[in-house]
């Protein structure tokens, strides 16, 4: 048994995968046009579910076989793609930090699985659900297992689009894709800081692997420059400030995502990935310390704009996020074990509470405690808090105005230049006016029809076709001058003359 | 056997001549049987030629004239094999789509076996005379085909292009002749000739270099020298069409493949000048077929432009530029002979070439309109047709030599693109009121198939082409290797 035991963690590569199958099965049911009807449901949750449970039993085994055997560690096992020295590979890194978090999140997924069965029976998007639901568990297993760059990518793009789906969840209503493209793009920028981050892991390490990053010995500057695109990353994705307004909007999604995105889960991938780089964050105290400033001032944004909230649903969140401004504080301060207790210990409970908020109205008959006395007479503060500080309101006028603006400028100079330059399908005019199919547009094409008009003239002028062609004309000529000189030959006295030349020469 | 293929079709055409039945059904038949055994003939060669073996394979000699120093010596390489075969697909493609000829059956199926015949002389000769010989001799049936069965211009058109080939084929005989005159032991036989050629000074070289490539420039086409080929193409009848675009010029990039073999320097020393040529005709060509809206003049001219790439592979003279270039000999000779085909056909039924009238055929003819569009995806070289894997040998060959000149091929391709899709599209256009088209019929589509499933069958994989050809075109490099 305990033999056995040390061979389990060659399956750990099974984790990300179970669920990433289960939701390309259900998908191709669906395509297949097996996915309606009451009939199609038990199967399609049943997939997802197992998924789940065989990726937490699996993960269980590792941890028991951890027991004898000791930490398994970094493990490669296949190399994903290579070109020159750059090299991708399926690793994973299984340490004291990604096993508790991998096992206890498998548990939550499993049983957010469970309790959307029933939650979701008769939508309409039941299948949907389903499918992204594995996605995502795929994902998150891939960001918190990974034992390099690239695969945490790939699991936290993976989770990305998974959230914007769902949040997205009842596209018909104008209000959910508006919040779903904000919360995508907001999280975008956290996106491309990661992948400024691995694009010079790549160029100055030359590795994506964390061992070989954790250890490479980088200039202090340079360093900085990489942990702050991971650091950009986290933030995005854990809601701090400034990208905290995204997770407001994030809740429209079913209350089973909402519980595990950004309840108890994905909420805490950026978290994770300070947890991971702990042991380069060790080397920058600055950063530390803006890490801690942000968390404080994250937790205090959130509290405050927390205490206002009315609806169950955004009073949890703000609660969430204020949690997760104070894991951030612990690791500024270095304490990063404690942030990891936390982080496990806040996400269960989180969970509980968010699949619990559809109820929440029945468990409490009270009315909630109105905000303190102390903010409420501050006039100033419990505006701001109601609006949430404007951050919302502000980034859209910063960024996203000025944004749209030189979109409209571009679009003008397309349309007024560039399209005319390039010319567009439909618009050209004929060559020559008896063949009306062939047409130009634009530079190109009047330049194509300028030199096409100038060797066509040279084609019907010069070749044999035309009737007074140049070639033809010399043709003539020449036929001209041969003719005389042959009548001239066949006159008796040229006949002799030419005779005699030849004995001339002959002789 | 190299003279059983060469004759065989000689017989065919005696017996079609005197076959005593006046239904065309038979006649037809009879063609195919005789079109399928040279097809059959060459698959047998195929499987009996090796690859790796010796340079020139199956060669059987024999004194024609000995005070001359001709002999009857025939012999295939790897390129020449290819060729071969393609002759006999195209030919047995000719017959296929002649099964309803208005008037002069019996002319044409008997010329059309005698055009063969030469045609497999000329890739089989391993004498320059006999080379010569069989040269001429396809000239004969094509005037005749194009002169009597031609399109309304015909006549202009035939005389027009047997002016043109003869006067070429003049100056290829008096550089010929002077080769002879320093070929030691004063023989025609090709390495007899080659071995003369290059102990030769360059200037001598150089001078009986132009008589020779003056010669096949014109069958080619290269570009100053391609005045016959528009009205040839448009006023053929289509098999001729397929036949002329398909193999004839083929002939023009084979003899100077032959020729670069024989008078190396000379050929070092133009290297650039034919590299112009070519992208001359490249541009030449596409932008002219840019400007027609007959198709079948369209395609005339994308013939100039895409032998333009064939020419442009030879003068690089690495193995690249070769394979690139006999692949494109034959990728060329399969697209352009589905497009004359498809175009052939819709003439027939139509009595019009103008893109104008084929609106809407999706709708009409589908299968026409498939065929219209996969000749010209092939054209274009499309990856997954034949073409892509020419032009980018074509292309990487190019670029070792020239480097960024190569960009003209580019241009070229882009221009093909533009005419190809414009096509297409129109094929989706609403259909003018009130014309029917009666769409292929089933031995139509057969022979359109056949050229469609070679194009794909060689753009997927054309590695047995590559093996099959890859022997010789090493053996021509190796000759250039060290300049």
């Amino acid at each position: 048994m305990i033999i056995l035991l040390r061979d389990v963690t060659e399956w750990v590569w099974l984790v990300p995968l179970l669920p990433l199958l289960a939701a390309l099965v259900t998908g191709g049911r669906v395509l297949l046009g097996r996915g309606s009807g009451d009939a199609a449901e038990p199967l399609t949750e049943r997939l997802a579910e197992l998924a789940a449970l065989a990726s937490l039993l699996l993960l269980l085994l590792i941890d028991l076989s951890v027991w004898w055997h000791g930490w398994p560690g970094h493990r490669v096992f296949v190399t994903w793609f290579a070109a020159a020295h750059w090299q991708g590979n399926i690793s994973f890194l299984l340490d004291a930090l990604s096993l508790p978090v991998a096992t206890l999140t498998a548990l939550i997924g499993w049983l957010v699985v469970r309790f959307s069965a029933a939650y979701l029976h008769r939508e309409a998007g039941f299948h949907r659900f389903f499918i992204v639901l594995s996605l995502f568990l795929a994902g998150i297993q891939g960001v918190l297992l990974a034992g390099n760059g690239l695969l945490l990518f790939l699991g936290w793009e993976m989770c990305g689009v998974a959230s914007f789906l769902l949040i997205g969840y009842a596209w018909q209503r104008p209000r959910a894709t508006g919040n779903a493209l904000f919360a995508f793009v907001t999280n975008r920028a956290g996106d491309a800081g990661l992948l400024f981050s691995l694009g010079l892991a790549g160029f100055w390490v030359g590795s994506f692997e964390w061992p070989a990053l954790f250890d490479a010995q980088l200039p202090l500057v340079d360093l900085r420059v990489l942990v702050l695109g991971f650091v950009v990353a986290a933030l995005a994705k854990s809601a701090q400030l400034p990208f905290t307004p995204w997770i407001a909007r994030a809740l429209e999604g079913p209350t089973p995502s909402s519980a595990i995105f950004y309840g108890a889960v994905l909420v805490h991938a950026g978290v994770f990935l300070l947890l991971r780089l702990e042991p380069l964050l060790r080397h920058l105290p600055d950063v530390m310390a803006g890490l801690l400033l942000i968390g404080a001032l994250t937790a205090a944004y959130t509290w405050l704009c927390g205490l206002v909230q009315t609806d169950v649903k955004s009073a949890l969140i703000f609660a969430t996020v204020f949690q997760v401004g104070l894991m951030f504080v612990a690791i500024g301060l270095g304490w990063t074990t404690l942030a990891t207790i936390h982080l496990c210990l806040h996400a269960a409970w989180r969970t509980w509470q968010f699949l619990l908020a559809p109820s929440w109205l029945v468990l409490t008959r009270d009315r909630p405690a109105p905000p303190p006395r102390w903010l409420a007479a501050n006039q100033w503060l419990y505006t701001a808090a109601l609006q949430r500080f404007w951050l919302d309101k502000l980034g859209l006028a910063l960024l996203a105005a000025p944004t749209e603006a030189i979109a409209r400028d571009v679009r003008a100079l397309e349309e007024s230049f560039i399209d005319r330059a390039i010319g567009e399908p439909g618009r050209g005019h004929a060559v020559q006016p008896d063949r009306p199919l062939v047409q130009a547009d634009g530079l190109a094409g009047r330049l194509l029809a300028g030199v096409s008009d100038l060797l066509q003239r040279i084609e019907n002028r010069l070749l044999l076709r035309g009737r007074g062609g140049v070639a033809e004309r010399l043709l003539r000529e020449a036929g001209r001058w041969l003719q005389t000189l042959e009548e001239l030959l066949e006159q008796p006295r040229y006949l002799m003359m030419a005779v005699m030349a030849t004995f001339v020469v002959i002789l | 056997m190299l003279k059983l293929l060469v004759f065989m079709p000689v017989f065919g055409a005696l017996l079609l001549a005197v076959f005593p039945v006046r239904r065309m059904q038979l006649l037809w038949r009879l063609a195919l049987f005789c079109a399928l055994a040279s097809v059959l003939l060459s698959a047998l060669l195929v499987a009996r030629f090796v690859p790796a073996g010796e340079a020139v394979q199956m060669f059987e000699s024999r004194a024609w004239n000995a005070r001359l120093g001709s002999h009857f010596a025939l012999g295939i390489d790897g390129i020449s094999l290819a060729m071969v075969v393609l002759t006999a697909i195209l030919t047995l493609v000719a017959v296929l789509v002649s099964r309803q000829m208005d008037k002069g059956a019996r002319l044409y199926f008997v010329l059309l076996m005698l055009l063969q015949s030469a045609m497999f002389g000329v890739f089989t000769a391993r004498d320059w005379s006999l080379f010569y010989v069989f040269w001429e001799a396809t000239l004969l049936p094509l005037f005749f085909m194009i002169d009597r069965l031609g399109g309304e211009n015909r006549q202009r058109a035939a005389l027009n292009f047997f002016l043109y080939t003869l006067g070429g084929s003049v100056f290829m005989l008096v550089a010929l002749l002077f080769l002879y005159d320093a070929a030691p032991g004063h023989s025609f036989a090709m390495p007899d000739m080659a071995e003369g050629g290059r102990g030769l000074p360059l200037n001598m070289q150089l001078l009986i270099f132009a008589g020779l490539f003056i010669g096949f420039a014109v069958k080619m086409p290269v570009v100053p020298l391609h005045g016959w080929l528009p009205l040839a193409h448009v006023e053929a009848p289509s098999p001729v069409s397929i036949l002329l675009s398909g193999v004839l010029l083929k002939m023009g990039a084979y003899g100077l493949i032959r020729a670069a073999e024989t008078l190396p320097g000379a050929f070092l020393a133009v290297q650039d000048w034919l590299a112009v040529l070519a992208l001359l005709s490249l541009l030449y060509g596409a932008l002219l077929a840019w400007r027609q809206q007959d198709l079948k003049a369209m395609v005339a001219y994308s013939s100039i432009s895409h032998m333009g790439v064939v020419l442009l592979g030879i003068a690089a003279l690495n193995p690249a530029g070769l394979n690139g270039a006999v692949l494109q000999m034959v990728a060329h000779g399969l697209a352009a002979a589905l497009l004359f085909l498809v175009v052939g056909l819709l003439y027939q039924r139509t009595h019009s070439r103008d893109l104008a009238d084929y609106g809407g055929l999706l709708g009409r003819a589908p299968r026409f309109a498939f065929f219209i569009a996969f000749g010209l995806l092939a054209a274009i070289g499309l990856p997954a047709s034949a073409g892509f894997i020419a032009e980018l040998h074509v292309l990487i060959g190019a670029l070792q030599r020239w480097g960024l000149w190569v960009i003209c091929l580019g241009v070229a391709m882009l221009v093909g693109a533009a005419y190809g899709l414009r096509v297409i599209g129109h094929l989706y256009r609403p259909a003018p009121a009130g014309c029917e088209i009666r769409d292929m019929t089933r031995t139509e589509t057969t022979a359109a198939g056949l050229l469609a499933a070679g194009i794909l069958l060689l753009g997927i994989w054309p590695a047995p082409l590559l093996t099959l050809v890859g022997g010789s075109t090493a053996r021509i490099a190796a000759l250039f290797a060290g300049g």
